[in-house]
Formats: C-alpha cells, structure tokens, sequence
C-alpha cells in the first residue's frame, strides 16, 4: 500500500496556500505529479480570473451552439420522417395509378370494347366511310333504349 | 472534468434525437459548454495567446460539437470537443504562418510574441488581494513562456492531462494518436518544464 506523501500546507504573507515537501522524499514520478499539481492550481486560478466581459461572450457563443443544435434537430426529425414519407407517397401514387379512374384517360363504357369490336372487324372501313351516320344514328338508339326501359 | 475519465473510444453508434430526447439534448448539451467553456476559453488562448481569438475558436468549437457530434454518448464529448478545438488550434496558426510570410515578403511587421501584452489581457481581478494575483499571475505567465517553449504535441499533451484532467485514452482522442504517443509527449513535456522552471517551482 502506498505511503501518503508527507508534507504540510503553509500560507505565505500573501495568502498563497503553498504545500511544502521534503523533496528528498519525493522519486521522480511524484515530483512529476506534485509539478502537475501547481501547474493545474496556477490555471484554475486564471480561469477563475475571467473578466465579465469574457464570461459574457462566452454565453453568447454556447447560446450560438444550441441555436445551431435547435436548426440541426429540426432538420434530424425531418430526415427521420421523410423516409416514411416518402414510401407513403409512392404507395399513394402505386395506388392511384392501379385503380384510380382518371389516370387512363377518359372512361369509356362497356358498350365501347362492343364498339371496338365492330370497328375492328371486316367492315370496319365500310363503317369509317359511313361514319357520319353512325355517330347520328348513336344518340338515336340512345333515346330509344331509354323509352323503352 | 475529471468526472470525464474513463473509457473515450468513440462509438459509431447514434442515437435518434426524437422528441424530448432532443429536449434533453439540448439541455445536457448546455451543461456542458456551461462547464467546459472557461477552461477551454484560456486553454485556446494560452495556445494563441489572442483572446479574441482563443473566443472565436471556443465559439466555432461549441458550434461544431452541437452540429456533428451531439448525438454521441455524452461521456465522448469532452474529448471530441477537444479534439475539434485542437483542430481550430492548428489551421488558426497554419493561417498566421502563411500570413506572417506574405507580411515579411511584402515587408511588413508580423505580429510576433512581443505584441502579446499579458498585463494588457490580465482578466479583471474578482475579490482576491492584488498581491496574490500578481503573484498567480506571474507565475503563470513563466509557465505559459515555458510551454511555449514545447513543441505542440508536447505542449497538447501537457495541456489535456492537466488542465483538462483528461486520462491517456480521452488525451488520444483529443490528439487524434495512440496512448503510446500521449504518454510519450507528456513525459517529456512535464520533464522540460520542470527543468525550464525548476529554480522558480522547486
């Protein structure tokens, strides 16, 4: 177990508490230490002597640091966010365009592939000829389906 | 600060700022520069021997810290402030060699050690006798011109051990080396200092 070190505190005529070792009883590492020690109580000491005006700016410039943290953390909960957003956009835009009804152009009703059917078939040609009667003709079967339902 | 000792490898890891947790953050955030900023503040001016300076480059660290390394584990912070302030340390005397060599060769005077007035930078006292600050401050003074005297990695090391009570790996961190090296620097360091100011200390 080590010994404790044997020394006393003395004041000076200033007020200095100064410790006072017998240095022949000090090794190398100890006087290291002891060096150590001084050096740190001499810079406590400065730091303590900071003037107002310092310790003013100092605030200033951490209250600087929380205002970057602040920006820093709004833009870190975004980012956190827009992953999910964005997923959630691309299922909403993967939905609209399986099932949503504008996307693929104007609807057409059933009669329509009917329709097409027709136009494809053998006398289409015939019927592109006679298309002016057969767009009067429409609205005629129209009305008259209607009369009868 | 000495509460800071312990283990400072610093972990990939990040924790997600949610919430209150960015709240507690914050919070812990402030407490720190609260307690670190003083220190740091004469730790960068005994480096730059500027207090404007020194002041700007705490400002700038704080900033960094509270932008880059906030979501770390808050027992990593001290060293990795440390390190981004050594960081500021370095370009800062980078950038006045280079302005040093364009005032020579334009012929102009470079600011030099002897524009450095400590009397002129000597902090308002706050309720201590005259005498006892002159004589702290003397002596710090012998110390600094002896510290200046090291080569930075020695004077770096010296700092962080003692000023900052940070241990050998939280040093390593701040450095930016291994152990080996701190224990290398500071040995050395503390052994010329004792020898510059033995006659005034011993």
């Amino acid at each position: 177990m080590k010994e404790p070190r044997k020394y006393t505190h003395d004041q000076d005529e200033t007020g200095l508490t100064k410790p006072e070792f017998d240095k022949t009883e000090l090794n190398e590492p100890e006087l290291d230490e002891r060096f150590a020690g001084q050096a740190k109580e001499l810079f406590d000491d400065s730091v303590e002597r900071l003037d107002a005006a310092t310790l003013s700016r100092l605030n200033k410039g951490r209250h600087q640091a929380l205002v970057e943290l602040q920006k820093t953390g709004l833009a870190g909960q975004w980012a956190l966010w827009m992953p999910a957003t964005g997923i959630a956009a691309a299922a909403l835009v993967a939905v609209v365009i399986l099932q949503g009804p504008g996307i693929e152009g104007p609807s057409l009703p059933a009669e329509s592939v009917t329709d097409f059917e027709i136009l494809l078939g053998e006398d289409s040609l015939e019927m592109l000829e006679e298309l002016e009667f057969y767009s009067w003709i429409d609205p005629q079967d129209f009305e008259t389906d209607n009369n009868v339902g | 600060m000495n509460a800071c000792a312990g283990v400072y490898a610093v972990s990939c890891s990040r924790e997600q700022p949610t919430g209150t947790k960015t709240l507690q953050r914050e919070r812990q955030l402030n407490q720190f520069l609260a307690e670190v900023e003083r220190r740091a503040l004469r730790f960068a001016e005994i480096a730059v021997r500027d207090r404007d300076e020194a002041l700007d480059l705490v400002q700038d660290a704080m900033i960094k810290l509270a932008r880059k390394y906030v979501d770390k584990p808050t027992h990593e912070w001290a060293p990795l402030f440390y390190r981004i302030l050594q960081n500021g340390v370095r370009d800062w005397h980078r950038r006045q060699l280079v302005r040093n060599r364009v005032m020579v060769w334009f012929g102009g005077v470079a600011g030099g050690d002897d524009d450095y007035d400590v009397v002129a930078q000597a902090p308002d006292p706050a309720g201590r006798t005259p005498e006892r600050d002159l004589q702290s401050h003397e002596a710090m003074r012998g110390l600094e011109a002896a510290m200046h005297k090291l080569p930075p990695r020695q004077r770096e090391a010296f700092m962080l051990r003692t000023f900052e009570g940070l241990d050998v790996a939280g040093t390593a961190t701040a450095m930016g080396c291994s152990q080996g090296s701190v224990k290398t620097h500071y040995f050395r360091a503390i052994h010329s200092l004792r020898e510059q100011l033995g006659e005034h200390w011993q």
